[in-house]
């Protein structure tokens, strides 16, 4: 057997052709879509590249951000619009970060009250179901800056509502979202699987709207990194991209690994939900509706680290008042962080075609705009 | 007569939602002169709070569940703490990172001098228990060799045994820990086994 052509990559970096650092610490906050992370570590895809895997589970994005500054770990699963955040220093702390790759898309979903739900299946609009409350509805979701955030102000904007003027805005952790719409405190939620499943199993809400149906086909979790680890480091970032793309493509070549991954995706230490509740929609099932499933490779047309993608975060940051940089520089900020031609010489390495920049396809989202823009 | 007494009395809340001790940082800190809040307990209670008893610095355990719905305060209201920055070449911002690391995440008010939170620090990284943080690291990585080192010598008698290339051996390992929805390690482990008999 020829060694794979990444362990033979000529070197740029003075001679250094294995990874740099063998053991890496990956982070991962407790969802379906973490299946790339648990798959590359249960399958120990990394061993062919000289690399071991350590999973360290966070309870919040806050966890990952802090830790992936401090290097308590050193790359993780993290929503796309997290790394954005930290690079534009929204909130928090700033430092140069880098997106390695894509992890997967679709897969989320706005989850409301039943009977904020039945309003609305009832034909009434999303604005005059929240006027029957008599007060602004308080809907949740994960990180200030992250994929759900947007998503949802996204599908409010869309039906009318203004998401920061019109609606009380705040962030629970997602396995808390069940139980705060039993008791009243929250009208609905933006988050990721496993957590509509869960909620509608106990009957305490329904999804009214898959993302994929905000933005059909969107980006969602992304490998982070600090950029300096992928500078200082690139055979470990390629060899790690180059694992991580193998077990995407293991997710999506066969739904009997799919349902595999249900049952590690169960675990205690990963989500400890029951695996009933995790595999339907892992394995594309979204109630009959039009919504696109999850999707973690398509022939590596999710994993490439559109550039593009990166400005529309930023783009919606300065429409909700989060950022007032100038967007002439929005093409340069994401050039820097998303990390394409690491990623183009790991899928090489693999035989994945890498989508052409030029090529980008063109989205229609929700409220008829097209992204990227003409 | 409180030590450090500080000029204005910080009014510092303490997320108490995990089972870390950070609830006994209350005596000590108070003893310090400090004006302590009610403590909050759960991230459904944070946004009232903050709002109503406006906290100059929230003290929280790096690993509570309860520090995105903080962030989102500070991102939404701007009398909210912001999460501080980790990485300055200040020296006292060195003993916030040894804070992170430990297990302690601090969020101040904006404009409030970084240096009048090293002494709340202080006492809180005397309450944690560094070491305790670092047996488990080496244990953890005690495991991830011991685990490899399975998989190798399985690898290596498959490839003894059945004559089989390096390749075709991990290979042969993994598509059996996929048909039967087990780790690679553990069939490993089983392989192993009944090898011994």
């Amino acid at each position: 057997m020829t060694p794979l052509p990444i362990m033979n990559t000529p070197a740029s970096h003075p001679s250094v052709s294995t990874p740099e650092l063998r053991h890496l610490r990956l982070g991962f906050v407790s969802l379906t879509d973490a299946a790339p992370p648990v798959v590359a570590k249960t399958l120990e895809f990394g061993h062919r590249y000289g690399l071991t895997l350590e999973l360290c589970r966070q309870p919040s994005w806050a966890g990952i951000r802090d830790k992936l500054l401090c290097g308590e770990i050193d790359a993780a699963h993290a929503l796309y619009g997290l790394v954005y955040g930290v690079q534009l220093g929204i909130g928090g702390p700033h430092a140069d970060m880098a997106v390695l790759m894509v992890l997967n898309r679709n897969g989320q979903a706005i989850t409301l009250s039943p009977r904020l739900a039945d309003l609305i299946a009832a034909g009434h609009r999303v604005k005059d179901a929240f006027a029957t409350l008599g007060r602004p509805p308080v809907l949740a979701q994960t990180f200030p800056t992250g994929t759900h955030a947007m998503w949802l102000y996204y599908w409010l904007a869309a039906n009318g509502v203004h998401p920061l003027a019109d609606v009380k805005s705040v962030v629970l952790p997602p396995p808390d979202m069940a139980a705060a719409l039993a008791s009243g405190e929250l009208d609905g939620f933006c988050a990721g699987e496993p957590w509509h499943a869960v909620a509608e199993s106990l009957g305490v809400g329904r999804v009214v709207t898959y993302t994929s149906e905000v933005w059909p086909d969107h980006p969602e979790k992304v490998l982070a990194c600090r950029r300096d680890f992928a500078t200082r480091h690139p055979h470990t970032a390629r060899a790690l991209v180059a694992t991580m793309l193998e077990a995407c493509r293991w997710l999506d070549e066969d739904p009997r690994h799919r349902a595999s991954a249900a049952k590690w995706l169960a675990a205690d230490d990963v989500t400890g939900v029951a695996p009933e509740r995790i595999a339907p929609r892992l394995l594309g099932d979204t109630g009959g509706t039009r919504a696109r499933p999850i999707a973690f490779f398509d022939h590596g047309d999710v994993n490439y680290p559109r550039p593009s993608d990166g400005r529309w975060f930023i783009s919606q940051y300065r429409r909700w008042g989060l950022y007032d940089g100038d967007a002439r520089d929005d093409a340069a900020i994401a050039d820097a962080v998303n990390q394409t031609s690491l990623y183009r010489d790991a899928a090489a390495s693999l035989g994945i075609a890498v989508p052409d920049d030029d090529a980008t396809p063109v989205a229609r989202l929700c409220d008829g705009a097209v992204w990227p823009a003409a | 007569m409180p030590l450090h007494s500080p000029p204005t009395r910080l009014r510092v809340l303490l997320v108490t939602d995990t089972a870390k001790p950070i609830g006994e940082l209350r005596d000590a800190l108070a003893r310090l002169g400090y004006d302590m809040l009610s403590e909050v307990a759960a991230p459904g209670a944070l946004p009232r709070t903050v709002e109503e008893q406006r906290p100059d610095v929230v003290i929280i355990d790096t690993d509570s569940p309860s520090r995105d719905t903080l962030e989102q305060l500070a991102v939404m209201n701007e009398h909210a703490p912001r999460p501080v920055l980790m990485f300055s070449s200040d020296p006292d911002q060195q003993r916030i990172r040894d804070a992170v690391r430990a297990g302690v995440s601090a969020y101040l008010v904006e404009g409030l001098d970084a240096g009048r939170l090293a002494p709340i620090l202080e006492v809180a990284l005397a309450r944690f228990s560094h070491e305790a943080q670092l047996r488990k690291r080496l244990a953890d990585a005690e495991t991830e060799l011991a685990n490899r080192k399975v998989i190798d010598d399985a690898k290596r008698l498959l490839m003894e045994r059945r004559g089989l290339p390096e390749q075709e051996a991990y290979a042969l390992l993994r598509r059996h820990a996929m048909d039967h929805g087990m780790k690679i390690v553990d069939v490993a482990r089983q392989f192993l086994r009944l090898a011994q008999r």
